[in-house]
């Protein structure tokens, strides 16, 4: 137990310290969970809320498949996109391999099933009258949809909450796509691996406390958000 | 102003509506009667645009509607639900929402929506939410947001379900009031026969999803002579039928189907309403019920419920002479 006890305060005081590269990878692991999560529920939102209001051809499918790419294992969203995005893939072209929009295109696949399975069943949990309201009263598609989002505004704000999880707690892709490359596309999650394996779990604790802390402040931030929406 | 044609609705599979023809003429206040499941919330939205049939075509002025109808169209016609609800914000925002969409300012919103709150008696509740609301109030506010959009056409499905007596009639005084003074056509869906009675020009009756033939109770809207009289006597078309009542001034009478007796030749009876003529149909009135609805011209057309059996005792039959008796009490006066 010594050595955890020993690991914490060492990780508390690199903490502290302000030390630049904790921080660069925190800002890091910041930015590409945030433009994943931004770009996944950008897509995957509306989406959810067509899969939820619209009745075509082919929705159970695509309702089924949503819901089946929630459980896609994070390693092989990273082999497929590692796939596209190689020298030899149909994506090569961009050169985005180990950068840090390589793993944003991962965490994206990654989030956006979340985005959408859970926001189509968020909408499907908003009363129906809701929707006709809207509409007879005289709202086009677009305030309809907005109307709609208003009231699954809580369930919306845990989709995004979970879609956020996803991606800032992801390894599998980051360690793929991004390479852990120290100062480029070394992430929280990629680094905590890397220095536990190295024995330095001082530094991969507080790269630990770190990580849960940025999920701490994204869902107050969001919580807040909530309630200035008032009910 | 829109009518429905050969409209034939289903839900997965099951038809729930089968017109050929069904009209809501500019201005007119029209109440559609039926039993719940007959169709009406399905019509109502239906003639609201916000669902296209699955066969035949809904035509606005003339002119079919496009499946997906544009929101011009769509404006000029609001539905209030049976059960409304009212969406997230004040009973102001409620009341603003479907103006605020059409793009008008924020000082002319605000006034349109004291009017609108003062004439349906919601000054006191701007400031509430809907969890502060009864259901009456809900009821209330939704007919008044609807009514603020200033529709062509207004769709009101069980409007007085959730409103105690008194609470309906000054929904319904509210709704005349704003009718008075800008026309546009009501149309109302009700189980509730004394409403519609009370508040429509004209009564259809819908039963699984068909027009019924027969009206469900012979209306007559008259002008009852002055006096106080038991029994007045009141002209309907070539004849006159005596009602027991006080009141005066313009009515509606009902004579309830089931309450006429119907023979081949005058009976001697207490019936102060004796009326001879001929059948005009005869038709079963639920399947399988064995009750049959004989219409006769007698002046006018009235509709009797006989037994099946009755029926054919008195070999009913277009073109047979008839009798139709019934008492000054059984009119009922609305």
């Amino acid at each position: 137990m010594d050595f955890l006890a020993e690991g914490l305060r060492r990780g508390l005081a690199l903490l502290l310290s302000g030390d630049p590269e904790v921080f660069g990878i925190a800002l890091l692991t910041l930015k590409v969970a945030v433009v994943a999560t931004i770009v996944a529920c950008g897509i995957g939102l509306p989406l959810g809320y067509l899969l939820a209001t619209r009745r075509f051809w082919g929705r159970r499918a695509a309702l089924t498949a949503v819901n089946t790419a929630l459980a896609f294992p994070t390693v092989v969203v990273g082999l497929l996109v590692f796939g596209l995005l190689s020298r030899r893939g149909p994506l090569g072209g961009l050169g985005w391999l180990y950068t840090w929009q390589a793993i944003v295109v991962g965490d994206v696949l990654l989030a956006l099933p979340i985005a959408a399975a859970l926001s189509a069943a968020a909408v499907q949990g908003v009363d129906p009258r809701v929707r006709r309201t809207a509409e007879t009263l005289g709202a086009g598609r677009w305030l309809t949809a907005w109307t709609v989002a208003r009231e699954a505004r809580f369930a919306l704000a845990a989709v995004i909450t979970a879609a956020f999880g996803q991606v800032v707690a992801e390894i599998g892709a980051a360690m793929m796509l991004g390479g852990n490359i120290r100062g480029s596309t070394r992430t929280l999650t990629t680094a905590v691996a890397l220095y536990t394996s190295q024995g330095d779990f001082g530094l991969a604790l507080a790269l630990g406390v770190m990580l849960i802390a940025i999920a701490l402040v994204v869902n107050v931030a969001l919580q807040v958000l909530q309630g200035k929406g008032g009910g | 102003m829109v009518e429905l044609r050969g409209v034939r609705h289903r839900y997965d599979g099951r038809l729930v509506l089968n017109l050929d023809h069904f009209a809501v003429p500019t201005g007119a206040l029209l109440a559609v009667v039926g039993h719940n499941g007959s169709g009406k919330s399905t019509l109502l939205r239906l003639l609201a645009l916000l669902e296209a049939p699955t066969e035949g075509a809904v035509l606005w002025d003339g002119a079919p509607v496009p499946r997906h109808p544009p929101s011009a169209l769509r404006r000029r016609v609001t539905l209030v639900e049976q059960r409304p609800i009212l969406l997230r914000g004040s009973v102001r925002d409620n009341l603003g929402f479907g103006l605020r969409l059409r793009g008008i300012g924020r000082t002319t919103v605000n006034r349109q929506v004291e009017a609108v709150a003062d004439q349906f008696g919601l000054t006191p509740l701007l400031e509430r939410r809907r969890h502060e609301l009864s259901d009456g109030e809900v009821q209330r506010v939704a007919v008044a947001r609807a009514i603020a959009v200033r529709p062509d056409v207004l769709l009101l499905d069980e409007p007085a379900s959730s409103a105690d007596r008194a609470a309906a009639g000054a929904l319904y005084r509210a709704l005349a009031a704003e009718r008075a003074a800008r026309p546009f056509a009501v149309c109302i869906a009700s189980h509730q026969l004394e409403d519609a009675y009370r508040w429509a020009d004209d009564i259809r009756a819908l039963a699984e999803g068909r027009l019924s033939p027969v009206t469900p109770e012979n209306l007559f809207r008259v002008e009852l002579p002055p006096g106080s009289g038991e029994t007045k006597h009141a002209r309907v078309g070539a004849i006159d039928i005596a009602v027991a009542t006080d009141r005066t001034g313009p009515v509606v009478l009902a004579v309830p189907p089931t309450d006429i007796f119907v023979s081949r030749e005058p009976l001697p009876s207490s019936a102060r309403n004796v009326l001879t003529g001929r059948v005009t149909r005869v038709a079963t009135h639920r399947p399988g019920g064995g009750v049959v609805a004989v219409t006769a011209d007698v002046g006018v057309e009235l509709v009797a419920i006989v037994t099946a059996e009755a029926a054919r005792e008195l070999a009913l039959a277009p073109d047979a002479p008839v009798v139709f008796s019934f008492k000054a009490s059984a009119v009922r006066v609305f």
